[in-house]
Order: C-alpha cells, then sequence, then structure tokens
C-alpha cells in the first residue's frame, strides 16, 4: 500500500510541474538518498549545483526509493507551499532541511506579500543552514551531518 | 578574504545603531545604556553609551554588508566562520559572544 | 572606449516624437524602460518615466525621461523590444501604455496598489516591530531615567498614520 500511495503522491507532485525534483544520494554512503527542492529564484540552487559539481552527491538510480533528506531551497510562496507539503508528507519520516535564509525565515523578502515566512510554519525541519546563499561547503557539511544523525 | 560570517569587535561598538537602521532585513538588535563619565579636568561629565547586547539573527541575514560598510567605528567585519547550521532558529540569533572574530579569544 | 551618457528630460506628448527622433539618428539599441516613483513632487504627474536607448556600439547613450500621472502612449511601434518593459512598467507602477500591449505579465487584475508605488505600503514593515526604533536609556545606579533622544524614529517605507493596530 505504501509503495502505491508513494506513485500516487509522485504523479500529483510531477503534475503540478512547480518542483524541480531531482533524485541524488550521497556519495559517501548511497543509503541516504536527496531530493532538492529549488523554489523560484536561483540563488541558492546555483549553490547546489556548485556543492553538486563538487561530487558529495550523485545521481541515485533506485527507482520509487523514499528520499531520506528532502532539501527546501528558494523563495517559497505562499501559493507553492502546498505541493511542499504534499511532497514531504509523500515521504512520512524525511528529514527536511532548510537551505537559505529564505526557506529559513523568508529572507531579504520577509516583508513581501506572497512570500512565506519559513517553512517550519508548516512542516517540521530537521535542519537550518544560514546563509544567503549558504556557501557550497555549508551545504556539504550539513547535509553529511544530517546523515550522520540518521544512524545515531 | 570570505564574507562566510559577519563578526563584532565588541571593543569599537558605540551603541550608534547606524548598522541597526540601516540593514535591510531588520535583522540585527542592540540594546544599550548611558552612563556619565567625569573625566578629569573636565567642566562636565560626558555621556558614554555602554553596550548591553548586539545580537544577529542569521535567519534573516542576506550577507549583504551594508553594516559593515555603515559603522563609522569599523565595528562590524567580514569573517571566515564556516557558516551555520542548526536544529532550531533560536540558535541562529547570535549574541556577542558567538560574533567574535575568528582567531580572537 | 569613452562611452557617453546623455539625460534629456521631454514632456509626455513629446515622448512618442523624441523616441523616434533618437532612434532615426542612430540610437538603434533599446535597453530598457522604467519607472521612478517621484512621489515628492508637488504635482499630479509624480510617476516618472524613463527609457534608455544607445548608438550600436553603446559609445553614445540618450536617457530620457518624462513626468506621468498614469498615462503614457506606447513606443512598442517603434522599438519593438520596449513592449516587455512597457507590460512590466504597468504592472509595478500603474500607468497605462496606450497604443501598446495592455495584458499583465505576473499580476492578477485587481491585486491592489502597484507595487512598486511608494503608496503600496508593506503590512509586514508596519506591525513588526523596528530593531532602530530602540533608543539607548540614561541610568543612574542602575535605574531608567529617560531616553537619550526624543525623536521618533519611524522605519523606511512606513508612512505616517498608517493604520496601527
Amino acid at each position: 500500500m505504501r509503495g502505491v500511495r508513494l506513485l500516487r503522491a509522485q504523479r500529483r507532485v510531477e503534475r503540478d510541474r512547480l518542483l524541480d525534483v531531482p533524485r541524488y544520494a550521497l556519495t559517501s554512503d548511497p543509503r541516504v538518498g536527496v531530493e532538492i527542492v529549488s523554489a523560484a529564484l536561483a540563488c541558492c540552487t546555483l549553490e547546489l549545483q556548485a556543492a553538486l559539481g563538487s561530487g558529495a552527491l550523485v545521481e541515485s538510480s533506485e527507482e520509487g526509493a523514499s528520499p531520506s533528506v528532502i532539501v527546501i531551497a528558494g523563495t517559497v510562496t505562499d501559493a507553492l507551499v502546498p505541493s511542499v507539503v504534499q511532497l514531504i508528507r509523500a515521504h512520512p519520516g524525511v528529514k527536511v532541511m532548510s537551505f537559505g535564509a529564505c526557506a529559513t525565515s523568508g529572507g531579504p523578502y520577509w516583508d513581501s506579500p506572497p512570500v512565506s515566512k519559513g517553512i517550519d510554519q508548516f512542516v517540521e525541519v530537521a535542519t537550518y543552514v544560514a546563509g544567503c546563499p549558504p556557501r557550497p561547503d555549508a551545504f556539504i557539511q550539513a547535509i553529511q551531518d544530517l546523515a550522520c544523525s540518521e544512524d545515531a | 578574504m570570505k564574507h562566510s560570517f559577519i563578526a563584532l569587535i565588541e571593543d569599537k561598538c558605540t551603541s550608534c545603531m547606524l548598522c541597526v537602521r540601516e540593514c535591510p532585513a531588520w535583522c540585527i538588535h542592540l540594546d544599550s545604556h548611558t552612563v556619565e563619565v567625569s573625566e578629569e579636568g573636565a567642566r562636565r561629565p560626558k555621556k558614554v553609551n555602554v553596550l548591553d547586547s548586539f545580537d544577529i539573527d542569521y535567519s534573516l541575514c542576506m550577507y549583504c554588508g551594508v553594516c559593515i560598510d555603515v559603522c563609522p567605528f569599523d565595528a562590524l567585519a567580514w569573517d571566515e566562520h564556516r557558516a551555520l547550521a542548526t536544529t532550531n532558529r533560536e540558535e541562529m540569533f547570535l549574541g556577542i559572544k558567538d560574533l567574535r572574530p575568528s582567531g580572537s579569544s | 572606449m569613452n562611452r557617453v551618457f546623455t539625460w534629456q528630460q521631454v514632456e509626455p506628448d513629446q515622448w512618442r516624437n523624441k523616441i523616434s527622433e533618437l532612434i532615426d539618428s542612430g540610437f538603434v539599441y533599446f535597453d530598457f524602460l522604467t519607472g521612478v516613483d517621484r512621489e515628492n513632487i508637488d504635482s499630479d504627474a509624480d510617476c516618472e518615466v524613463v527609457a534608455h536607448l544607445a548608438k550600436s556600439d553603446l559609445s553614445d547613450s540618450r536617457i530620457i525621461f518624462t513626468q506621468v500621472k498614469s498615462e503614457l502612449a506606447s513606443i512598442a511601434d517603434l522599438a519593438p523590444a520596449s513592449s516587455w518593459h512597457e507590460r512590466e512598467c504597468a504592472e509595478m507602477y500603474g500607468i497605462t501604455f496606450t497604443g501598446g500591449d495592455t495584458s499583465p505579465l505576473l499580476r492578477h487584475e485587481g491585486l491592489g496598489r502597484p507595487p512598486l508605488r511608494k503608496s503600496a505600503v508593506l503590512a509586514a514593515r508596519v506591525l513588526t516591530p523596528w530593531p532602530g526604533g530602540a533608543e539607548p536609556e540614561i541610568r543612574e545606579d542602575g535605574r531608567k531615567v529617560g531616553n537619550v533622544s526624543r525623536r521618533r524614529q519611524r522605519p523606511p517605507g512606513v508612512p505616517e498614520n498608517w493604520i496601527t493596530p
């Protein structure tokens, strides 16, 4: 049943076409699957891409496997919140990383009406990474720490 | 020079509040009080600001550096601390102790 | 390369003529068109529309501006690239470019004041306590005596007498 629920949720998210959700895994521990949600803007995405370019993550070939970590990066707007929450709820037990100031608090756009003032208002966040945008090595360190805490 | 952190050099801060007012993200919080200090030979005591607390909310900070540029006393500076990753947002509210420049005691 | 920039103000009814003239004399590179909310002018026409045209080698630039209330003739037929800029200026500043493409770019109809006008106040800035409003207090032997300055400070973007809770 869980597999079917996952597939249905996945299809719904794909239909939204608002989220770019590639599937990665930690190079140092391929059991740790990582999904990255790049919301709007590109600043955090660029740093994440730089981190990916460093080889810290590899593309995962495990189809249908549930990620251990979902990274929310970029400016989440209230319009995008349902899709983000749906994605997170589709993977119960997943750890959420709030990457950058926008995802953590709304960042520089804290006063803008459509911007959500932090995704932790809607979902439980395991790790917050400060930065605008955070450096690639900040991401690598944070995700490795999160992976270690998985085993604990 | 790496721009991964903004540090406070406590001795140089005069609580002028310029950084607080100029910060676009409203992420700097400063509390201070004024004391009168008598100086030898001076006709009357002078008023001096004493810094009680200085906090930067790194969940909002956008690392624009306006606070560093605007400080007339160079009390704020770029620093090379590793960027912050915390388990809750409160831990990102850093005070004077955590804002010390790296390499200082 | 030496780049020359010249600023020129024109009357709104001369906007199309001036731009047409510039394009004909070699300023064929249309760079941008945008608005500036000049709220301090004591006239109805408090929004400035500014356009930048340059020669194709960028050696010579003209920045033309005009003050309007809410309408200006479109130049999209003279410089097709300006159509997008006019649509953006229209929805950010509330200016109608008559004769041009008026379809929205990003905003829905009836969403409220155009966001880049100073009159569009962000409620979050009114409601959130501004850290810059605090002033050092005088203390004698630990007792608070008073504020050093009685200036009431408002954060940028919050007008006086806006609705407060």
